[in-house]
């Protein structure tokens, strides 16, 4: 099948994969590979088994058939050491955002003290300097989201998975979210795989645009985005963007059609 | 901050006492217009004076009872605690254990309690079993609450962080059953109390409901109150406890946030 070109070996490979539930099937026949620092986003309509292909990646359900391997291991179980961040941003309630960003490290089994300058340093980066001591009720939507990330980025995972993480928040803070990550990502580089339903937002933040389509989850597309970074408010008008942007549509719309 | 902010602060925290002050004065002089004898309804003034003189009893018999109150309340606390992680980490185990415990509960304690004299003894024991059953259920029932229900994302985040199960309770379920273990033990210790108290009327010779028993018994009606002020003013200190934990350790609870 298809894969995402990559000149190293790859971070995640996907062979063959399906996942069917009591409801049906998720996920049907899907093979790709991401390749190491590389971003890719899934996109695809709603339901399309985006969000449970990231819990099989993650190992924290196992597929009914086919593979997947992280770092050319076979996930078999729930991977200790990727980052995770979910649509809502899941903090803990009594934990303020410095302690939030230190519960990975904690969960690990690490002393919290020796990750300290690098959970300052995220914060930092993520423009939540002045807030470490805040309870995440304090906080907005889009600030909690960000805790959220620097949590997931705490231990400098070799995966990061998102699953929709700007889908809660309005969309003026959702676009300011994405150049966030960017900067953020730009400064981290590691292998992200992000499920998104903005087309916009994956042709912006990605290396490569994986489309997938409606349920049962197959792969549609892959798309390669090589507009230079970082990439701006003016990129969205860039006419290699639009194109690019209008690519990903036409593969979602024409199984819509169908 | 002004004078005036201050006033209205401190009539802010007078304010609940404004109700029961008003409550004293329509029944100090109520009841003697109405010329209620003293044996039926003591005027507040007699039982301010009987309080004061029976001080050292009075504090003999609430130590007494505020002894096998606590203990029970502990053993309460602990092994509710406990039997709510068997059901949590062995759900098996909640098909079994839940069924059996509110059966159990359903049985009116109070009513069995005259056994737990024939089987415990007058002393001390009887009153500590009666208190540690009574509080046991609420301390179970919402420790089982606490402990289990956390958000399914929450326990995936801490597994993908490399969380083992003893780490994800020290600081994933322990600190999210901690509010639900507080309010438990507001609801427990009245009921631990009252455990106690029916203990010491059943049979003993101490504690306030053996001190309110005897008062009973001479038609000494203005000692009766007196202990009933005793027995509240324990119960208040008990709550006040908690509250102050509460204060401490659970700032983030939606009912504690600052707008």
């Amino acid at each position: 099948m298809t894969t995402v070109t990559s000149s190293r070996r790859p971070a995640v490979a996907i062979e063959g994969l399906y996942k069917s539930f009591d409801t049906g099937t998720a996920v049907e026949d899907l093979s790709f590979e991401v390749g190491d620092k590389e971003f890719v986003s899934l996109v695809g309509p709603s339901g399309c088994g985006k969000s449970t292909l990231l819990r099989l990646v993650s190992g924290l359900i196992a597929p009914t058939r086919g593979t997947v391997r992280v770092r050319d291991k076979e996930v078999r179980g729930p991977l200790a050491g990727v980052g995770m961040v979910f649509q809502a941003p899941v903090l803990l309630p009594w934990r303020t955002t410095l302690a939030n960003v230190l519960f990975t490290a904690e969960m690990r089994g690490e002393r919290a003290e020796r990750y300290r300058a690098r959970a300052n340093e995220l914060i930092r980066l993520a423009g939540l300097e002045g807030f470490e001591e805040r309870l995440p009720h304090e906080l907005s939507g889009g600030m909690q989201q960000r805790v959220a990330i620097c949590r997931a980025l705490l231990l400098n995972p070799s995966l990061l998975l998102m699953d929709e993480p700007f889908g809660a928040l309005d969309i003026i803070t959702r676009e300011r979210m994405g150049f966030e990550l960017q900067k953020i990502w730009s400064a981290t580089r590691n292998t992200v795989l992000f499920v998104t339903h903005s087309i916009t937002e994956a042709v912006l933040l990605s290396d490569t645009v994986v489309v997938m389509s409606a349920r049962p989850g197959r792969l549609k597309a892959v798309i390669a985005v090589d507009l230079p970074r970082p990439r701006e408010v003016t990129t969205l008008s860039d006419p290699r963007f639009v194109a690019l942007a209008a690519r990903v549509r036409d593969n979602i719309e024409a199984r819509w059609v169908e | 901050m002004t004078s005036t902010a201050s006033a209205l602060q401190l009539a802010r925290a007078a304010r609940p006492l404004l109700g029961l002050l008003a409550l004293l004065v329509v029944w100090q002089y109520g009841a003697a217009l109405a010329h209620v004898p003293g044996y039926i309804l003591p005027l507040p003034s007699e039982i301010a004076a009987r309080f004061w003189q029976t001080r050292a009893v009075q504090l003999h018999h609430l130590s007494v009872t505020a002894l096998s109150t606590l203990i029970g309340l502990a053993a309460a606390l602990a092994f509710g605690v406990l039997l709510a992680l068997l059901v949590v980490y062995l759900p098996v185990l909640k098909a079994i254990v839940m069924p059996v415990l509110a059966a159990f509960n359903s049985i009116p304690k109070i009513a069995v309690a005259p056994l737990f004299i024939i089987w415990f003894g007058l002393g001390i024991e009887s009153k500590v079993v009666l208190a540690f059953l009574l509080g046991l259920f609420p301390v179970f029932v919402n420790s089982v609450t606490g402990l289990g229900e956390i958000e399914a994302d929450v326990l995936d985040l801490s597994r993908l962080a490399g969380g083992t199960q003893l780490r994800i309770f020290v600081k994933v379920r322990l600190m999210n059953a901690l509010p639900y273990i507080t309010d438990a033990l507001k609801v427990a210790f009245p009921l631990a109390l009252v455990g106690s108290i029916v203990g010491e009327f059943i049979g003993g010779n101490s504690g306030v409901g053996y001190l309110i028993l005897s008062a009973q018994f001479n038609l000494d009606t203005p000692l009766v109150f007196a202990t009933l002020v005793s027995i509240t003013l324990f119960t208040t200190l008990g709550i006040g406890v908690v509250a102050l934990v509460e204060h401490a350790f659970l700032k983030w609870r939606p009912s504690r946030r600052r707008r």
